[in-house]
């Protein structure tokens, strides 16, 4: 928790400071749509995180994000696939992409960047192909699967923010983080995931199965990433495969990094990775709050992460000085 | 494989940008595109319709060119380039070398397109069709003027809202020509201005305010269907007696639909559209939405195939004096929709869900 208090720092600032300058910001309506935003960056987040752990990285979470997202509406409604075997089919799909994913860089020793990085295009690509780049939609229909993404429920009035509903998004986001934080905290694999981020030479050496453990993080992200694709695509119920999902990986590796995770492995926080999530959507609903032109979005959003990525630095340094300062005067008393 | 690495990055990168950047026409959804080409004869000219992208607007289009290939006698091909300017140069380059007997063409970017234009005018017949390029040797244009069509589009928010109130345009992106003028439209006729297609009002001053209406504000997304939503739903919350909601570019109202019918305030927020994108039929004919202003892409295809075969037959009478040909916007609203929609699935041959 200590960690990532600069993050959380951060965002209570942006919220704090966006919520005096537009009480608008803090209505109800408002607070439902910015909470599903950040619960469904946060789900993509959390994936990456688990290879970010290992060292790793995945830049094809955009286009699986776009893959799935268009073929879910594809196969139900141009298909007529009964949905369960189009959920069948998109999870099944996203697993075989994380499993590819782990087995070209454990077994051929790909750089795990390169390896997602053809993904990117794979999948942007085979998304484009399969529907001719034609719009993909629910029409209408699935409303009860389209839930999932906009469903409310009824908190009842809450003081100073009116009729008040929880988006399900949430709900899911925060199921999938718990059980995210026990796997990595409180169970043998997470700890192995950890431990082989480290040091993976160290790891193979102590008698962990370290290719196994990468496999199992690139499956797990895949099968996130498929799940965020079906949240997003329920979500906008208007998918066009040659965009959607772009730069979501970014999006998702960022929330990863500010919310602790270091991108040389070993390192990480479910909780940060959730905070980092809510970052960019709060900012970008903030701009349009306080009516800042659309084109300098962009910018703030930089300025305001990197001044915030700046000063938890500065902090941490402090105090890690003040630490050893102290253990200093301690060895000296002695 | 460090070198590897960064070509695969570079080459990633730049195809995402284009990806992101130049996936659409401004006024149109996507497709089932990619371009085709009929042979009517051996002996007919071959001619060629480049559109600047994918999207179902230019499925349209390409019936009406493949349609006026039959009746003009001519072998069409239609080109829609899937990553933006390179995509269309490339596009053009190929055609020129195999001959072609002209080419009309939706320049992306005509300022910064201008070697390529006089390279395609040097070899062949060049029209330009859907966005002109005035500055080349074009012989003429075909389309419709975006800023009267941006005033019809206003005409609807009016409509809609007789007694005055707030408005918040949505547009995918601003750089682009057509997308400015059609704002400007917009803005000057629901404000009650005069014509002119010099003004423009920076959508970074904030607030417009007529006498019974004001332009709130005018939000961009670049594309992004999630950040369209995402703002049209910021809109709702900021703006508690919004009045009315317009998306200039197709795939934007079907997006401020969803937002409207999630706040539960269909009815009560104003939707006005630009293009047929079926969703935005099928909402007016609900009477979740006014109206739309439409173009008429089938006619863009259909005249630019016959200017160009009579002119591969050396027949420069076609081009008409001022070298515009004007194929105007039209209006459709709850009490001609159907109509519309009808001849539209006449024309494309396609059903349309959701159509009685």
């Amino acid at each position: 928790m200590k960690k990532n208090l600069g993050i959380l720092g951060l965002f209570l600032v942006v919220f704090i400071a966006t919520a005096f300058a537009n009480p608008d910001f803090v209505n109800a309506y408002n607070l439902e749509n910015l909470i599903r935003r950040a619960s469904l960056y946060g789900i993509i987040g959390i994936g990456v995180s688990l290879v970010i752990i290992t060292s790793g990285i995945d830049l094809s979470i955009g286009s699986m994000i776009g893959l799935v997202g268009t073929m879910l509406p594809y196969l139900l409604i141009e298909h007529g696939a009964s949905l369960f075997t189009g959920l069948l089919a998109v999870v099944a799909l996203s697993a075989s992409i994380g499993l590819i994913h782990g087995l070209l860089i454990t077994r051929l020793k790909l750089q795990p960047f390169v390896v997602t990085l053809c993904g990117l295009l794979i999948y942007r690509g085979c998304a484009r192909w399969m529907t001719g780049d034609s719009v993909q939609g629910f029409k209408g229909n699935y409303d009860s699967l389209r839930y999932l993404a906009i469903g409310k429920i009824p908190l009842g009035t809450l003081p100073g923010i009116g009729e008040f509903n929880l988006p399900v998004p949430f709900l899911l986001m925060t199921g999938l983080a718990i059980v995210a934080a026990i796997f990595l905290n409180k169970t043998i694999y997470g700890r192995y995931l950890l431990a082989l981020g480290r040091n993976e030479q160290a790891a193979r050496y102590s008698g962990i199965n370290t290719d196994r453990m990468v496999v199992l993080a690139y499956v797990l992200c895949s099968l996130v990433a498929g799940f965020g694709g079906i949240l997003f695509a329920l979500d906008s119920n208007s998918i066009q495969p040659d965009n959607f999902g772009s730069f979501y990986e970014l999006y998702a590796i960022a929330a990863a990094v500010l919310g602790g995770c270091s991108l040389r492995g070993g390192q990480g926080s479910i909780f940060g990775v959730v905070i980092g999530a809510a970052i960019l959507p709060l900012l970008r609903n903030s701009i349009n709050l306080l009516g800042m032109p659309t084109t300098l979005e962009f910018a703030i959003i930089g300025v305001v992460i990197l001044a915030g990525v700046i000063v938890d630095e500065v902090v941490k340094r402090m105090a890690a000085k003040r630490r050893a300062a102290l253990a200093a005067k301690q060895a000296s008393g002695s | 494989m460090k070198n590897l690495s960064l070509f695969a990055f570079l080459a990633a990168v730049s195809l995402t940008f284009y990806g992101c950047t130049n996936s659409s026409d401004p006024g149109s959804t996507g497709g089932a595109g990619g371009g085709g080409e009929s042979t009517i004869s051996a002996d007919a000219p071959k001619v060629a319709y480049v559109t600047n992208g994918i999207a179902s607007f230019w499925d349209i289009a390409e019936k009406g060119a493949m349609d006026g290939g039959k009746e003009f006698d001519a072998n069409v091909i239609v080109k829609m380039p899937a990553n933006g300017v390179e995509d269309q140069k490339r596009m053009c380059q190929d055609l020129l070398a195999q001959g072609i007997k002209g080419i009309a063409i939706s320049p992306i970017d005509p300022d910064n397109q201008g070697d390529l234009l006089d390279e395609i005018s040097s070899h062949t017949n060049l029209i330009t069709q859907d966005s002109d390029a005035p500055a080349s040797k074009r012989l003429c244009y075909i389309g419709m003027d975006n800023y009267t069509a941006g005033r019809m589009c206003g005409k609807l928010v009016k409509e809609a809202m007789p007694e005055g109130g707030s408005v918040i345009i949505l547009v995918g992106r601003l750089a682009q020509e057509n997308a400015k003028l059609r704002r400007q439209g917009t803005i000057d006729e629901i404000l009650g201005r005069s014509e002119d297609r010099t003004r423009y009002d920076d959508p970074n001053d904030g607030e417009i305010k007529g006498e019974k209406y004001t332009i709130l504000d005018t939000r961009t997304d670049g594309f992004d269907f999630g950040k369209c939503k995402d703002n049209a739903q910021d809109a709702i919350a900021k703006y508690e007696d919004l009045g009315c909601m317009v998306g200039l570019f197709a795939y934007n109202p079907p997006l401020i639909l969803e937002a409207v019918r999630e706040a539960g305030k269909v009815g009560k927020i104003k939707i006005v559209s630009f293009d047929e994108d079926e969703r935005s039929l099928e909402a007016i004919q609900k009477g979740e939405m006014y109206g739309t202003t439409v173009q008429d892409p089938y006619n863009y295809g259909y005249k630019s195939v016959e200017i160009l075969a009579a002119l591969a037959r050396g027949d420069k009478s076609v081009i008409p004096e001022g070298g515009v040909i004007n194929i105007p916007a039209r209006n459709i609203r709850k009490d001609n929709v159907d109509e519309f929609w009808t001849e539209l699935k006449r024309l494309t041959a396609k059903e349309a869900p959701g159509c009685c």
